[in-house]
C-alpha cells in the first residue's frame, strides 16, 4: 500500500507544517468562535434553556462545538490545499514524483487529520476548563482523530473536485455548514418533531457528535458502539473514495 | 546505445483536439535532444506524458526500457523535469522546498543536504535559500526550477522552454550550466522555440508541428536537407536596376535596394555575380553570405516561422 515511506512522511510533513505556518488562520479562529458560542448559548440562552438530558445546556453544547471545530478545519485543510496547489500549478509538479495515489491521498488526509485533531484538542481543553466533565478521555481522543479523518478524507475529494475557491465556498456553507449545525449541535434531536428526528439520523454528523457526548458529559442518545461503527464505516468509505479518486487523476491530470 | 526515452504511437486528445498524433520517437543515453516545434505544436503534451502527468489516449513510452505506467517508481525517480510554467509556493523558503521534492523522491534530510547546498550555490541562489517564491526573480525563479529538477540526481533531464522569458545573460548562463550536466553523462531533453538554443546545445533535433514529428537528426543533417544559401547584396540608393535582364538565369528577389539572390554554391556563384553587377554600372555597397539556418529548414518543413 505505502511503498514510499520517505515520500509519504514529506508530504504529510509538508501539510502539517503548512497549517502551523499559518496558524493565525487556522488554529486561532477555532479558539475565538468557541469562546464566543460559549458565551452567546451558554450564558445568554442558559435562562432559556436552562437542561437537556438534566446537563446544563452550556455544558450540552459543548461536544457539538468541539466536533464543529473539528469537521470544519479537517475539511478546509485538505480541501483548500489541494485546491491552492492546483491553482499555483504545484500540484503537477507533485504528481510526477515516484509518490502513488494512494501515498498522495493519505498524506492529504493525515495533514487535514492533525489540523482538525489540534483544533478539536484545544476546544476540548477550553470546554474542560468551562467546567465540562471528561468521562472517557482516551474515547474522547480517538473520535476527534477519528471524525477529523472522515472529513479530511472528504474535504479532499471536494478539492479535486473544485476548480475554484467559489466551489469550495459553496460545498463548505451549503452543505457542510447546514449539516453541522443539524446534526444536534445545540440542542437534542429528541426535542425535534418525529419525522425531523428520523431525517437527523442520516446525518453522519449525528453520530460524531452523539459520539462525543457520550464520551465526555455520558449522554447517549443513540447507542455509543452503533455510533463508532458508523464512524468506522464513514471513514473506510470516504478514504477510499477519496483515493480512488485521486488515482483517476479526475481535474488533476490532462 | 539503449534508448533513455522511447516513445512509441504516441496519440493525446483533448475532446476533439487531437494534440499529439501517433508521435514515435527514440532519444539515446547521454543524448542532447531538441524538441523544436511553435507554439501547440505538441511538445509540452509530449513531455507531460513522459513524466506521466499527461494520460496518453494511446500509445507507450519507455523511461530506461521501463514502462512509465507499470514501473512509474523507477521510471520517475530517473526523469527530473524543469516546467515551463514557474510554480508558486506561497508557504516555505525555498530551501524548505528543495528538501520536500527531495523527500518526495524517497530521499531523506541527512542525504538530500549535500547535493541541495551544491545545486543552491551552482544556481546562484545560496543567499536567498531562506526566500520565498514570490520575493524571487524570474531569473531566480527560473533558475530555482532547475535545481528541483535535479535534486533526486536524476539521469534524464527534461526541460520544457526552460530560458523563455529570460535575459540573453542568465540565459547563455543557463546555456552553460546545461552544457556541464550533459558532459557529466545526463541525458538532457529540451523543449525550445528558440532555434539558436537547439542549434547551439542539441546533438539531435526533432521538428514537431501539428503533433507530429515531421523530422528528425543532428543539424547538419537537417541543414543539408536544404542545399541553398542566399546572398544579400546592398545596391547603392537610387540607381535603376537591370536585374531582369542580367540575373536572368538566377532565383532572386529585389526590394527596397537588397537584391536577394538564392544558391546552391554560393562560394562559386559570388564571384560571377559580383562581376556581372559590376559590369552593368550598378554600385554595391555591401555584400552578405547567408547560410542555411535551422530556421529555414522549419520554414520549408512546416511552411511557417517558429514564432507564428
Amino acid at each position: 500500500m505505502i511503498k514510499n515511506w520517505t515520500g509519504f512522511f514529506t508530504l504529510s510533513g509538508r501539510e502539517i507544517k503548512r497549517f502551523f505556518s499559518v496558524w493565525k488562520q487556522t488554529v486561532v479562529p477555532g479558539v475565538v468562535t468557541t469562546l464566543l458560542y460559549i458565551f452567546i448559548f451558554g450564558v445568554a440562552l442558559e435562562n432559556r434553556i436552562s437542561t437537556i438530558s438534566d446537563i446544563p445546556y452550556k455544558i450540552y453544547i459543548l461536544p457539538g462545538l468541539i466536533m464543529m471545530n473539528v469537521i470544519t478545519n479537517s475539511v478546509a485543510n485538505s480541501a483548500s490545499s489541494l485546491l491552492q496547489m492546483k491553482l499555483l500549478q504545484t500540484l503537477p509538479e507533485l504528481m510526477i514524483t515516484p509518490l502513488s495515489s494512494t501515498e498522495m491521498s493519505l498524506s492529504f488526509i493525515v495533514g487535514g487529520t492533525v489540523r482538525g485533531s489540534v483544533n478539536g484538542i484545544l476546544i476540548l481543553l477550553i470546554c474542560v476548563l468551562s467546567g465540562m466533565p471528561l468521562e472517557n478521555p482516551l474515547l474522547t481522543v480517538g473520535l476527534i482523530v477519528m471524525v477529523s479523518w472522515i472529513f479530511s478524507a472528504l474535504g479532499l475529494i471536494i478539492g479535486q473536485v473544485a476548480d475554484s475557491w467559489d466551489q469550495l465556498a459553496v460545498i463548505q456553507n451549503f452543505i457542510i455548514t447546514p449539516l453541522s449545525f443539524l446534526g444536534g449541535i445545540f440542542y437534542s434531536i429528541q426535542m425535534l418533531p418525529d419525522w425531523a428526528s428520523k431525517i437527523s439520523l442520516l446525518n453522519p454528523i449525528y453520530y460524531s457528535i452523539n459520539s462525543l457526548r457520550a464520551a465526555t458529559i455520558g449522554v447517549e442518545e443513540f447507542s455509543l458502539i452503533g455510533s463508532i461503527i458508523i464512524i468506522i464505516v464513514c471513514n473506510v468509505f470516504l478514504s477510499s473514495i477519496a483515493i480512488m479518486l485521486m488515482n483517476t487523476g479526475y481535474r488533476i491530470r490532462s | 546505445m539503449n534508448n533513455a526515452i522511447e516513445i512509441i504511437n504516441l496519440h493525446k486528445k483533448y475532446g476533439q483536439l487531437e494534440a499529439v498524433k501517433n508521435l514515435t520517437l527514440n532519444i539515446k543515453v547521454g543524448e542532447f535532444y531538441g524538441m523544436l516545434g511553435p507554439n501547440g505544436a505538441g511538445k509540452s503534451t509530449t513531455i507531460n506524458s513522459i513524466t506521466g502527468y499527461v494520460k496518453p489516449t494511446s500509445g507507450q513510452i519507455n523511461v530506461l526500457s521501463q514502462d512509465i505506467e507499470k514501473e512509474f517508481r523507477f521510471t520517475r525517480s530517473k526523469i527530473g523535469i524543469a516546467q515551463q510554467e514557474i510554480s508558486n509556493d506561497w508557504f516555505f523558503p525555498i530551501e524548505d522546498l528543495l528538501f520536500f521534492q527531495a523527500g518526495f523522491y524517497g530521499i531523506n534530510k541527512m542525504s538530500a543536504t549535500k547535493n541541495i547546498k551544491n545545486l543552491l550555490a551552482q544556481m546562484g541562489l545560496e543567499q536567498h535559500k531562506r526566500k520565498k517564491m514570490r520575493a524571487l526573480s524570474g531569473g531566480m525563479k527560473r533558475r530555482f526550477q532547475i535545481a528541483k529538477a535535479l535534486v533526486h540526481d536524476p539521469e534524464i533531464l527534461i526541460l520544457d522552454e526552460p530560458t523563455a522569458g529570460v535575459d540573453v545573460e542568465l540565459r547563455h548562463e543557463l546555456w552553460d550550466f546545461l552544457r556541464s550536466l550533459h558532459q557529466s553523462g545526463k541525458t538532457v531533453l529540451l523543449t525550445t522555440h528558440y532555434i539558436d538554443e537547439a542549434e547551439l546545445l542539441c546533438s539531435k533535433v526533432g521538428i514537431i508541428n501539428d503533433g507530429r514529428l515531421i523530422k528528425e537528426g543532428t543539424v547538419a543533417d537537417l541543414k543539408s536537407t536544404i542545399n541553398k544559401s542566399s546572398i544579400v547584396i546592398k545596391i547603392r540608393e537610387g540607381q535603376a536596376h537591370p536585374f531582369n535582364q542580367i540575373l536572368k538565369d538566377y532565383d532572386w528577389t529585389y526590394n527596397k535596394e537588397e537584391l536577394i539572390i538564392s544558391s546552391e554554391s554560393p562560394n562559386s556563384d559570388l564571384p560571377k555575380l559580383i562581376n556581372t553587377i559590376s559590369t552593368s554600372d550598378v554600385k554595391i555597397d555591401d555584400i552578405q553570405l547567408s547560410k542555411t539556418s535551422l530556421e529555414d529548414v522549419f520554414l520549408k518543413l512546416t511552411g511557417k516561422k517558429i514564432d507564428d
